[in-house]
């Protein structure tokens, strides 16, 4: 990096250069290399052995690739594995248009009205993802839920729907929470974004004749270009995040486990399983290469725009 | 002055009436946790649920409260681990024996405002540096912050608890607030907010001959300052929300943070709607009137934060 | 390049002291003996009690919901108790069924683990006992206590090498209820026997069919949303055809039998039964104290004692429905095997002397003393023993009373201490779960009582 900077530094230069910035990144290097490097790169290691809670009677040792192996012929794992990717795949586009509509259809709202419908959509963010997870169980519960009270009487369905009980709806219910939960500060984002759109140009394309649908696809959006991009990195960090939604709502079952919870349930629910905590450390290591892979792409297509 | 901003169009009355029917529907369920904590375990539980409560109580609220206790502060004695024959901490408690629902409150709030506090000010430093140093190896170190960013922190699960437990940290709620620091999407944020620093006033300030402490601290923070307030709001209600770090490295009642609390109420023999709606809402009602007096600075942080980004 | 290196070597260098030096003070204090820090017993000498020397100053106890010990308020006077007799500092902790496994494997992955623990056998013995987490207690058990205490609730407590993981506090008949104004109301009364609490298949069936028709939707779940309570969809299953699940070594899981196939698929083609994987046993409980279902198979004499632990009344749902306690229903002059809970305290292995002694000494004090009258009667179940220290230990509440001379002799063994139990539980809900989504029931209960079986060869 050094190297592509223009300006040739001296050596006595580089040397300040290097001794401040690794002083200033010191402080925060501690904590990062302390609790998130080094971690994985135990992680990495414990991947590659049999390490399990119970080393007083079973000793650890190393068994190469086994894992990862055992790991492809587990059917449970591989569900996991396309439930994550589910969850991403649609959350992260579906936040993305939704709040980009919200932004659209109230930026140009006089000012109480816009912050009256920010803060709306901003509150089951800031309520907490347990009093969340909480309330939203007892909606969707089988016997006294609401949802299921509304949808009866609206004559929708006719039988109570099991909604976190049946496979066919627990994951579509959950990423409905995580939704509810992630388009707060996309909408904030984009509602910004939009009232500093270049005004100039929009007239000008009016001016062509350019109707609204053509001014914002071909004005607009590309001037929005960053904060999507942004708009997708937190949407997809957040999108990992839905561990409390799984272990509160379903424990993984009705086909809703995820890598994230089925890594921890490895580790402290199959306690007995031989060598539980390389088979949970090494599904921690393909879960974090396609994320690595995952956040180089958005980056590449970032720097690209 | 924007063109065609008033313009009433009937895809605007639509999509209006739209968002009016999608805000009450993102309201409902905070309505539902403030008014099912006021209702009696009854009405909570009649399968024909009751829009507004027929009944206000604040019973489910003396439930909770009674249900456990905790002192409402305690103190370790320095070093006193390594004195006691129990090889724990000697504690004080402070003030009186409280209802453990405040202590969890005051626990999540010591927790969520130590990590904010740090981070601000170990990030800023790490991003000021990352945008403006070009000190070797900061491209290597860039890309390794990127990657790590989205991580799940159930990924290094295992690792994290035996190297806190080795740390003497685990049972501790430095235990949920360090790995919080260490997270580095604030460094990332900081970075992008530092880039927009111009290069001119920091070489005049080098010329003038300042310290490097001196120039970061006297120029460029006051001009990250709203960045700094952007990942302020990111890091408090993110580590508020931390509910997996906390279910793991938290293991005493008085240390419990307020979600842990409430998740630990469904227990198995006793699942008490009523108890779980007041947990839900003392959770939920103090940081909602944070986020409404801020309000302002909230959106205008977040804003700060993309725009730059 | 050498800027680099030297700044990349001298926090490697910093790094790994700061953790050395922290890792370094823990192992010195660890292995201190105890004996040689007076100042240990500072803070207790105020107390008109203090511990021994080589006794620890204070303890940590966890304990699961077990009954009555799950609430606090019952609890504390007896700790409080016990703290001024022998000036032992107790912080209590209850952990949630739900989520009580992950909390202490959690612990007891970073050497938390707390001192003393009060749960069942299927966790302290076949879990953490026979992988070395706990501490042997056949020291404290001698020949009269041999005698006092029940054979079988020892037996369940002792692992098959013959160490004692947990010392028997109390154990309970697990059972299943009906709301019996509810089945008055559809007029199936003359199903219920209230001299026996016994019932055949027919009975039971045609109850849940006039329930059915009265009241419609559910009258009965077999909860399958986890692990939490999952004793009482087994003993509904297999006591339907009368079947064993484990064979009886306790080495190896038996469940996929004609017997457990075809309770399966009666429940599942009985209109009024619902496989619900929304629902573990505590919700089912509250469900039924609601009165929403009208029979629940997660029951014990705790639960007719305090339905919902809500301090609403002995017997009796919300809405003030009789609750009647039943065994579960068997195929006509075949007797009810109910199942079998066993609760105790273990001590955990915290290397450390002083705290297993005092550890022990807890132990002592709530399970072999005049105190394990009241211990038990927390709990709202019955003492593993007729006898402690001389004065006997004896329930006095009615209810209790005929709850043990109606389900107590139906108590089916202990079977929950079969290898790989914890994974075999797992395998059980995950089972009904597939079984309620409508896949074939033969091949669903072929492969996962192979999957608990792959479990119990560990």
């Amino acid at each position: 990096m050094a190297n592509s900077s223009p300006l040739k530094m001296s050596r006595a230069l580089q040397r300040r250069e290097n001794i401040a910035g690794y002083l200033f990144m010191l402080p925060s290097l501690i904590f990062f290399i302390g609790f998130v490097v080094i971690p994985m790169v135990i992680c990495i290691g414990y991947g590659f052995t049999d390490a399990n809670m119970n080393s007083k009677t079973a000793a650890t040792t190393f068994v190469g690739l086994r894992n990862f192996i055992d790991l492809w012929q587990d059917t449970t794992f591989l569900l996991a594995l396309k439930n994550t990717f589910l969850i991403v795949v649609v959350s992260v586009p579906t936040v993305c248009l939704f709040s980009l509509w919200v932004g659209s259809a109230i930026y140009h709202l006089k000012g109480p009205v816009l912050s009256a419908f920010r803060c709306i959509f901003y509150l089951p963010v800031v309520t907490g993802s347990v009093a969340v997870t909480v309330v939203w169980k007892w909606m969707y519960d089988n016997y006294t839920g609401i949802l299921n009270y509304v949808l009866k009487g609206a004559g929708l369905i006719e039988e109570n729907i099991n909604f976190l009980g049946d496979e066919r709806f627990a994951l579509w219910c959950i990423i409905l929470i995580l939704f509810t939960t992630s388009v707060g500060q996309p909408i904030v984002l984009y509602v910004s974004a939009l009232g500093n759109v270049d005004t100039t140009l929009i007239e000008a394309a009016q001016v062509d004749g350019a109707n609204d649908i053509q001014v914002f696809w071909k004005v607009k959006w590309p001037q929005m270009m960053p904060t999507t991009l942004y708009i997708l990195v937190i949407t997809t960090i957040n999108s990992f995040q839905c561990f409390a939604l799984i272990q509160l709502l379903t424990q993984g079952g009705s086909g809703t486990n995820t890598v994230m919870y089925y890594i921890y349930y490895t580790a402290f629910k199959l306690t007995e399983q031989r060598g539980h905590f390389g088979y949970a450390n090494a599904m921690g290591v393909v879960l974090a290469i396609f994320i690595g892979i995952l956040s180089a792409i958005q980056f590449k297509l970032a720097k690209e725009k | 002055m924007k063109l065609g901003a008033k313009r009433t169009t009937p895809y605007r009355v639509v999509s209006i009436i739209v968002l009016v029917i999608l805000a009450l529907l993102f309201l409902f369920p905070l309505y539902w946790i403030v008014t099912g904590s006021m209702k009696p375990v009854t009405e909570i539980l009649n399968p024909e649920p009751s829009f507004f409560p027929k009944e206000f109580t604040m019973n489910n609220f003396d439930r909770l409260f009674a249900k456990r206790t905790a002192p409402l502060w305690e103190l370790a004695v320095p070093f006193s681990s390594q004195f006691s024959a129990s090889h724990r901490p000697t504690y004080f408690s402070v003030g009186p024996t409280v209802p453990a629902a405040f202590r969890w409150l005051i626990n999540t709030v010591f927790m969520a405002v130590a990590a904010m506090i740090i981070t601000c000010i170990t990030a800023s430093m790490a991003g000021y540096a990352l945008a403006k140093k070009r000190f070797r190896g900061r491209g290597i170190l860039f890309s390794l912050i990127v990657c790590a960013m989205a991580l799940p922190k159930q990924v290094i699960l295992i690792p994290l608890i035996k190297e806190i437990s080795a740390l003497f940290m685990w049972d501790n709620l430095w235990a949920v607030i360090v790995p919080t620091v260490g997270w580095p999407f604030g460094v990332f944020l900081m970075k992008q907010f530092s880039e927009s620093v111009p290069g001119e006033i920091l070489e005049a300030a080098r010329i003038d001959g300042a310290s490097e402490w001196f120039t970061f601290y006297n120029v460029v923070t006051p001009m990250i300052k709203p960045g700094i307030g952007a990942l302020a709001i990111f890091t408090f209600i993110n580590s508020w929300n931390d509910y997996f770090l906390q279910l793991i490295m938290l293991g005493s009642g008085s240390n419990y943070t307020i979600s842990l609390g409430i998740a630990t109420l469904q227990s198995e023999t006793s699942i008490d709607l009523g108890i779980l709606m007041a947990g839900a809402a003392l959770a939920a009602i103090p940081i909602i009137i944070v986020f409404l007096i801020f309000q302002k600075y909230f959106t205008q942080g977040i804003t700060m934060g993309a725009v730059k980004g | 390049m050498k800027v680099k290196k030297l700044l990349a070597g001298a926090l490697a260098v910093a790094m790994s002291l700061s953790l050395a030096a922290c890792g370094g003070g823990g192992d010195a204090a660890s292995s201190k003996p105890a004996a040689s820090t007076p100042a240990a017993s500072q803070p207790a000498a105020s107390t008109p009690a203090a511990p021994a020397d080589d006794v620890a100053d204070a303890i940590t106890v966890w304990v699961y919901p077990v009954g009555g010990w799950g609430d606090e308020a019952k609890v504390k006077p007896l700790i409080d108790k016990f703290t001024a007799d022998t000036g032992i500092k107790v912080s209590m902790e209850w952990l949630a069924y739900a989520d009580g496994d992950d909390k202490v494997n959690s612990a007891l992955t970073g050497n938390n683990a707390p001192d003393v623990i009060m749960e069942g056998p299927e966790r302290l013995v076949a879990n953490w006992g026979v992988n070395g987490h706990m501490v042997d207690l056949a020291d404290m058990i001698d020949a009269t206590d041999r005698q006092e205490i029940l054979p079988a609730a020892l037996a369940a407590g002792t692992s098959t090498d013959g160490k004692v993981y947990l010392y028997p506090m109390f154990n309970v008949a697990h059972c299943m209820a009906v709301n019996y104004t509810a089945v008055k109301e559809a007029g199936a009364e003359a199903n219920i026997n209230l001299d026996t609490r016994t019932w055949t298949v027919e009975q039971f069936d045609a109850t849940v069919k006039a329930l059915h028709d009265k009241f419609g939707g559910t009258v009965a779940a077999v909860f399958c949303g986890g692990q939490g309570g999952d004793q009482g969809t087994r003993e509904l299953i297999r006591n339907r055809y009368g079947t064993k699940l484990t064979n009886a070594e306790h080495t190896a899981y038996t469940w996929n039998t004609p017997e457990v196939i075809n309770a399966l698929t009666d429940l599942k083609n009985m209109p009024g039964i619902q496989f619900d994987a929304s629902l573990q046993g505590g919700d089912e409980i509250a469900k039924f104290y609601q009165g929403v279902l009208k029979m629940a198979f997660c029951w014990n004499a705790a639960q007719q004692l305090d339905p919902n632990s809500a301090g609403t009344g002995e017997g009796k749902t919300l809405t003030g429905d009789e609750i009647v306690y039943m065994c579960f229903p068997t195929q006509e002059g075949k007797n009810p095997e109910e199942g079998s809970g066993v609760w105790g305290l273990g001590a955990f292995d915290t290397g450390d002397a002083a705290r297993i002694a005092a550890a022990k000494q807890f132990i002592k004090y709530m399970c072999d003393s005049e105190n394990c009258s009241q211990a038990g009667d927390i709990s709202n179940f019955f003492s593993c023993r007729s006898m402690a220290e001389g004065v006997e230990i004896k329930s006095s509440n009615p209810l209790l009373v005929e709850y043990y001379g109606k389900m107590m002799p139906y108590m089916g063994e202990y079977y929950q201490i079969t290898n790989g139990w914890a994974g075999a539980r797992t395998e059980w809900w995950n089972m009904l779960q597939r079984v309620g989504a409508g896949d074939d029931i033969a091949a669903t209960v072929a492969k996962y009582e192979a999957n608990a079986n792959a479990a119990a060869a560990g």
